[in-house]
């Protein structure tokens, strides 16, 4: 089916246009600065994430995108559009997935779609034809008729996707798309979103899900409040602020870890620690835990395992409670 | 006042440029659909109250109290306040839509977040919601006008023009209704709307009484209330109309309406685009 009609002659002519471009962006919530001044390019056609503990901003910047918050400060640019006065234009082109759930109880899950339709001008016609791919798309055929109380997380989830689908849009931006899913449906959300990709549709998600943005996402930031901390292809990512390995080591009680640490200068990228764990980044872990004294430094527990970008987000973030 | 200090009030939000402020008549148009889908599945329950309503006032009013009041102004008092309960129909149509159906869109099914994240603006929103409330309002004024109608208390032909002026009247009242609902940071402040603002409108427009007797300030007062200008519309047209009068009515209805209508949309939009 034809979720979004390809777009290869747009391709050619856009590659250089970002699908948002983010110069100096800033928004202020009388005292508090929620986003401080943000620089980012998101290509066409492909999936850009935005990790961050809660608070970071990243909920407030895709606002910005999608014109629920006004930018104060910088430039927005979304299609080539400012996000601030073409508001309008740059939401006939886009699909929103908000994080709340928020359809229409009191209407079916079809009449949801064609609602939808009706905010973008779309005629009858064309709607119900589309709502009905869009129920195939999201496997949600033989549900059209029920009532929203009837669905399950995933179901209600797939289906504001395709609400998210129903403009035909260019740009589609995901608030925490499978957060509170388990985990089939998170697959079946993952599936939905990696067909959007193939037809050329840009993604802008937001997620907690370290997994997800390394299996979804082609380019990420991390935010930490209200500025980009790191940006990068997820694998590039980890090599950069991690390495390639992880050397988990649960510590005896009183074994000094600083010394530890210093024992091992010049063969270790870097350590973080939380309560008795002990962390080392390294790309080759195994050769780090041969070369420990292990008289010296008495450890529970030891563990080697590839370093992932769950790493890197709370090297950059912290390991404190975020609340 | 002590609604200031809550957290949710956002207060009537910057001044909107003018143009901004004209709603798209095709996404305006949208979100009436969707309220009146919903309607459409709900109205048998809904307007039977309607039919019982006017049934119940002009028994106990028009029937009961009407049996000492003989006559107002030269016609029978169940004459007399008939066609203001068309009026009042519009009126408590109008407060309801406006208030609770239109806080629970809001607040509880959080549906306009959606909404405003499609080309719709809040101006097209607000205007939509708005001229929902007048169509239910009229359906309903109409109702009661068949009902008077079958009791012989409309005396005119005048009368089958009355649905207009009851859009009119209901816009009125439902951008007053739909002010409140943006203002307001939780939903137990309705019951000052509807002590202090509805129920003294509904007694005192000059719908069970005339002005002619009591001193100039009440018809002063009663001037800036908007029932008592659809009251004096309704009551034109049931007993044959006075031209001059009902475009007065008319005009102010519609300033009133369209003075107003800034404030919501401000109002929403600070609520809602931060």
């Amino acid at each position: 089916m034809e979720v979004a009609s390809p777009r290869p002659a747009a391709a050619d002519a856009s590659a250089s246009i970002a699908a948002v471009r983010a110069r100096g962006v800033t928004k202020r919530f009388g005292e508090r600065t929620a986003v401080a001044g943000i620089d980012f390019d998101v290509e066409p056609g492909i999936c850009f994430g935005f990790l961050g503990p809660n608070g970071a901003g990243k909920t407030t910047t895709m606002k910005m995108v999608y014109g629920l918050a006004t930018v104060d400060a910088g430039e927005l640019t979304v299609l080539g559009m400012d996000a601030n006065t073409e508001r309008r234009r740059i939401k006939s082109r886009l699909g929103v997935v908000p994080q709340e759930t928020n359809l229409d109880a009191d209407l079916t899950v079809s009449e949801n779609l064609l609602q939808q339709a009706r905010y973008f001008g779309i005629d009858a016609g064309a709607a119900e034809k589309r709502a009905a791919e869009l129920l195939e798309f999201s496997l949600l055929s033989d549900r059209g008729e029920e009532r929203i109380y009837g669905l399950s997380g995933g179901m209600k989830r797939r289906l504001l996707i395709s609400r998210a689908l129903m403009g035909d849009p260019e740009l589609v931006v995901l608030d925490e798309p499978t957060t509170g899913l388990d985990p089939q449906a998170r697959l079946a959300v993952w599936g939905a979103l990696d067909r959007l990709r193939r037809r050329g549709v840009t993604l802008l998600l937001t997620t907690h899900y370290m997994e997800e943005a390394e299996r979804l996402c082609d380019r990420l930031v991390i935010m930490d409040e209200g500025t980009i901390v790191a940006e990068g292809r997820p694998p590039d990512l980890v090599r950069a602020h991690v390495g390639r390995e992880v050397l988990e080591l649960k510590l005896d009680e009183g074994c000094d870890a600083d010394r530890l640490v210093a024992s091992l200068d010049g063969r270790i990228q870097g350590h973080d620690r939380s309560e008795r764990t002990l962390m080392l980044y390294a790309d080759d872990a195994e050769a780090v835990l041969e070369q420990l004294d292990h008289d010296t430094y008495r450890t529970e527990s030891a563990l080697v395992r590839r370093a992932t970008l769950e790493d890197v987000f709370l090297r950059l973030t912290g390991r404190s409670l975020r609340e | 006042m002590a609604m200031l200090d809550e957290p949710g009030y956002a207060g009537i939000g910057p001044r909107i440029p003018l143009r901004e402020l004209v709603p798209v008549p095709r996404l305006a148009g949208a979100v009436w659909l969707r309220n009146a889908r919903v309607f459409s599945k709900l109205w048998r329950g809904a307007l039977l109250p309607t039919f019982l309503d006017p049934f119940l006032y002009l028994l106990a009013l028009g029937f009961g109290l009407g049996t000492y009041v003989a006559h107002i102004n030269g016609i029978p008092y169940k004459d007399f306040i008939a066609p203001g309960l068309i009026a009042s129909a519009a009126m408590w149509s109008s407060a309801f839509e406006t208030t609770y159906n239109v806080y629970f869109r809001m607040n509880e099914l959080r549906l306009y977040d959606n909404v405003l994240s499609t080309p719709v603006e809040v101006q097209d929103l607000v205007a939509g919601d708005l001229a929902w409330s007048a169509s239910r309002a009229t359906i309903y004024g109409i109702v009661v006008l068949g009902v008077i109608a079958i009791f012989g208390l409309v005396s005119s032909w005048w009368a089958l023009l009355m649905p207009p002026f009851v859009v009119l009247g209901a816009l009125c009242f439902s951008v007053i209704g739909y002010a409140f609902t943006t203002l307001i940071p939780k939903i137990d402040l309705y019951s000052y709307f509807f002590t202090l603002f509805i129920t003294p409108m509904f007694l005192f427009s000059g719908l069970f009484f005339p002005f002619n007797q009591l001193p100039d300030w009440v018809h002063v007062v009663a001037w800036f209330m908007p029932l008592y200008h659809l009251v004096e519309i309704t009551r034109g047209l049931a007993t044959g109309p006075e031209f001059w009068s009902i475009v007065g009515n008319s005009v102010w209805l519609a300033a009133v309406t369209a003075l107003l209508f800034t404030i919501p949309v401000r109002a929403l939009r600070r609520k809602l685009v931060t």
